[in-house]
């Protein structure tokens, strides 16, 4: 169920993308085809993830918080960044950039950093690679090349 | 092609930097390759060894490795010099780090690397064979990326003859050649071995130089606050989160190199060479943490250089590629710049390395297996691909620059529409099919072919935002997914067992 929601979603999210690339042919580009593009992005991004995480008609589990956390993440700074003021001489600065640049480039660049890959670790064990999915791997890998040898007799 | 990515590529000469300290470091540079490539010559015994370094490395040198194949000379050199030209939108080429690592994780690292181990995989082709049992596939996708290999090597290969030049006077011809030799003596004969060692080596340097060069841009900025305080007054738009770039252009660079990197085989083909699988569980914190690290370099020097050239301190750059250099002689201690020029040469080196030995394999195991033979001795015949390909790259560079910069973006663009749909999304759907996977494949290869081509001729040119190469991986995912669900009745018929059970585990 879960990989079929996470291949839905990003063939939505390619249309999307696809829907943001035909508006820039449209007079020089429209302010949808931007939003279809973050729309499209964000989901993409987050369904390439969760395809890659359910396995065996699982779900994603725990790995929907940091999953759902990205997606808000990049859709929140994308967001920000079109929606907030342009920037002005006396801009307020934020660990060195005005608010919008500091959004998308400490928000989109840098707090996916600090929660990913540590999500992936702590349910690493569980939910990617445990050590009996891996001795079934390798029983596997073991029968198989039994089988090319006796092929190659 | 698309020119909103030529600035991308480094094709113009840099300023001369032939100054004894920083020969010396390069000379030094150049003997620990040297020795790490001799080391590794005696331990390649077999096929296995040479492409895939017999299974046997481990999870710091696999994911260093990897984040030095990542990286370019673009991050050292072009990087910078784009942030200075057009503003914050170029980090829009970098944004995608903070995803991309654990992204390629989920979705490839475990899959590639247990499929190696059922299978005794090698190649990324050998992957796309196995998932989808088809030699038209394999054949395929080792078409593109042989392709892509020779385009994109000989843009880097121009790049390190640049540097070469720069630092030893050498002109660009002769650059060209010794940076070519010096690579494929320690490629052809330690192979991947000597290529993942000499890239932890590589990567440490290009880490560090990024570190070092960082600090000095603070001090110089005035400060974190210094760089907004200069710059906001004079050029506002230039600290706009899309820098002085549409919108959507800068999205674009996000789709591009965010998802694009899911098929960048030089990179993905590492996940074979993991010795213990389960120590993918720290693979994304630590491939992360080293490109954050090793893009501080280009943040920094780009900000940096426009608030000193607002600031009167440095004149305006002729060419946004000397941003790097101006910057390191001028405000940074020579020993320190020493250090950067080798890691710009180290970056290009572990890139150009990883094509030899991608393509090697292409051209020796992938495309004779595609026919349905098979090479006696792929070690040898490793070797010998492996120069041949370096010739002929080293021969497209010699080229003219806007050819060399064509073939280079036309490389990447390849990577991503012929591989992403097919390796990233293919190994994690059963739905997937064969047929979806040799149109997904097809279809990469014509639109990039025809689109980039025509734009290089200037028979017409996109809008703002618009790429060839985004458009390519926009219909290769398309066609992939609509293929796929009209032939979805053969859909299990392409799937055995034993890697069924990889894409559910």
């Amino acid at each position: 169920m879960t990989k079929r929601m996470a291949i839905w979603a990003t063939v939505f999210a390619t249309c999307c993308i696809a829907l943001a690339y035909l508006s820039a042919f449209i007079d020089g580009g429209t302010r949808w085809g931007v939003w279809c593009m973050v729309l499209g992005l964000a989901t993409m991004v987050v369904a390439l993830m969760a395809l890659g995480v359910s396995r065996r008609g699982g779900g994603v589990g725990a790995l929907a918080v940091p999953l759902a956390f990205t997606f808000v993440v990049l859709v929140g700074g994308f967001a920000a960044a079109l929606l907030l003021p342009s920037e002005t001489a006396g801009a307020r600065v934020y660990l060195g950039l005005p608010l919008r640049a500091a959004l998308v480039l400490y928000g989109v660049g840098l707090l996916p950093i600090l929660v990913l890959p540590l999500s992936y670790a702590l349910t690493f064990d569980a939910m990617t690679l445990s050590e009996e999915d891996l001795r079934r791997v390798q029983a596997l890998g073991a029968a198989h090349a039994a089988k090319q040898g006796r092929a190659g007799h | 092609m698309a020119p909103a990515m030529w600035p991308l590529l480094q094709a113009g000469s840099l300023p001369p930097l032939a100054q004894p300290m920083i020969i010396g470091v390069a000379l030094l540079y150049f003997a620990v390759v040297a020795a790490i490539g001799v080391w590794a010559t005696r331990q390649t015994k077999s096929a296995s060894d040479f492409f895939v370094a017999g299974q046997g490395i481990g999870l710091w040198t696999m994911a260093i490795a990897a984040m030095a194949a990542t990286l370019s000379g673009f991050a050292f050199i072009g990087g910078p010099g784009l942030l200075y030209n057009v503003g914050l939108g170029a980090v829009f080429i970098i944004l995608p780090i903070g995803v991309t690592g654990t992204l390629g994780a989920w979705t490839m690292a475990k899959r590639l690397r247990l499929l190696g181990e059922v299978r005794g995989l090698i190649t990324v082709p050998d992957a796309i064979a196995a998932r989808f049992q088809s030699r038209a596939a394999r054949g395929l996708s080792a078409v593109a990326m042989l392709v892509a290999i020779v385009g994109y090597m000989a843009t880097n290969i121009l790049a390190l003859g640049l540097v070469i030049d720069a630092i030893f006077g050498t002109g660009l011809t002769a650059g060209l050649w010794i940076g070519m030799a010096i690579t494929l003596a320690y490629s052809v004969s330690g192979g991947i071995l000597a290529g993942v060692y000499t890239d932890l080596f590589q990567g440490g340097v290009m880490a560090l130089a990024s570190i070092l060069v960082f600090i000095y841009t603070i001090k110089v900025g005035g400060g974190p606050a210094g760089f907004a305080g200069t710059i906001l007054p004079a050029d506002a738009p230039f600290l706009a989160p899309w820098g002085k770039m549409t919108p959507l252009a800068a999205l674009s660079f996000f789709f591009v190199f965010g998802i694009g990197s899911l098929g960048q085989p030089h990179v993905v083909h590492k996940f074979y060479m993991l010795r213990d699988p389960r120590k993918l569980k720290w693979y994304p914190m630590i491939m992360s943490a080293a490109i954050v690290i090793s893009q501080l370099l280009f943040i920094g020097v780009g900000l940096a250089v426009k608030a000193l050239v607002v600031r009167g301190e440095l004149p305006p750059l002729a060419r946004a590629d000397d941003a790097t250099p101006a910057f390191l002689l001028r405000f940074t201690p020579l020993l320190l710049s020493a250090i950067v020029f080798s890691g710009v040469a180290a970056a290009i080196m572990s890139t150009v390395n990883s094509f030899m030995s991608v393509g090697a394999a292409a051209l020796t195991h992938d495309l004779p297996i595609a026919f349905g033979r098979k090479v006696g001795n792929e070690l040898l015949w490793g070797r010998i691909s492996t120069v041949a390909i370096s010739l002929v790259a080293t021969f497209v560079a010699g080229m003219s620059g806007t050819l060399v910069a064509f073939l280079g973006i036309f490389g990447w663009g390849l990577f991503a529409s012929t591989l992403v749909p097919a390796l990233a999304i293919g190994l994690n759907w059963t739905g997937a099919t064969r047929a979806g996977a040799i149109a997904s494949i097809s279809t990469g290869l014509v639109v990039t072919l025809v689109f980039e081509t025509l734009a290089f001729m200037k028979v017409f040119s996109f809008p703002a935002g618009v790429t060839a190469t985004a458009l390519a991986l926009v219909s290769s995912l398309l066609v992939f997914f609509v293929v796929s669900w009209f032939t979805r009745h053969t859909a299990a018929s392409t799937l055995s067992d034993d890697v069924r059970f990889v894409m559910e585990v």
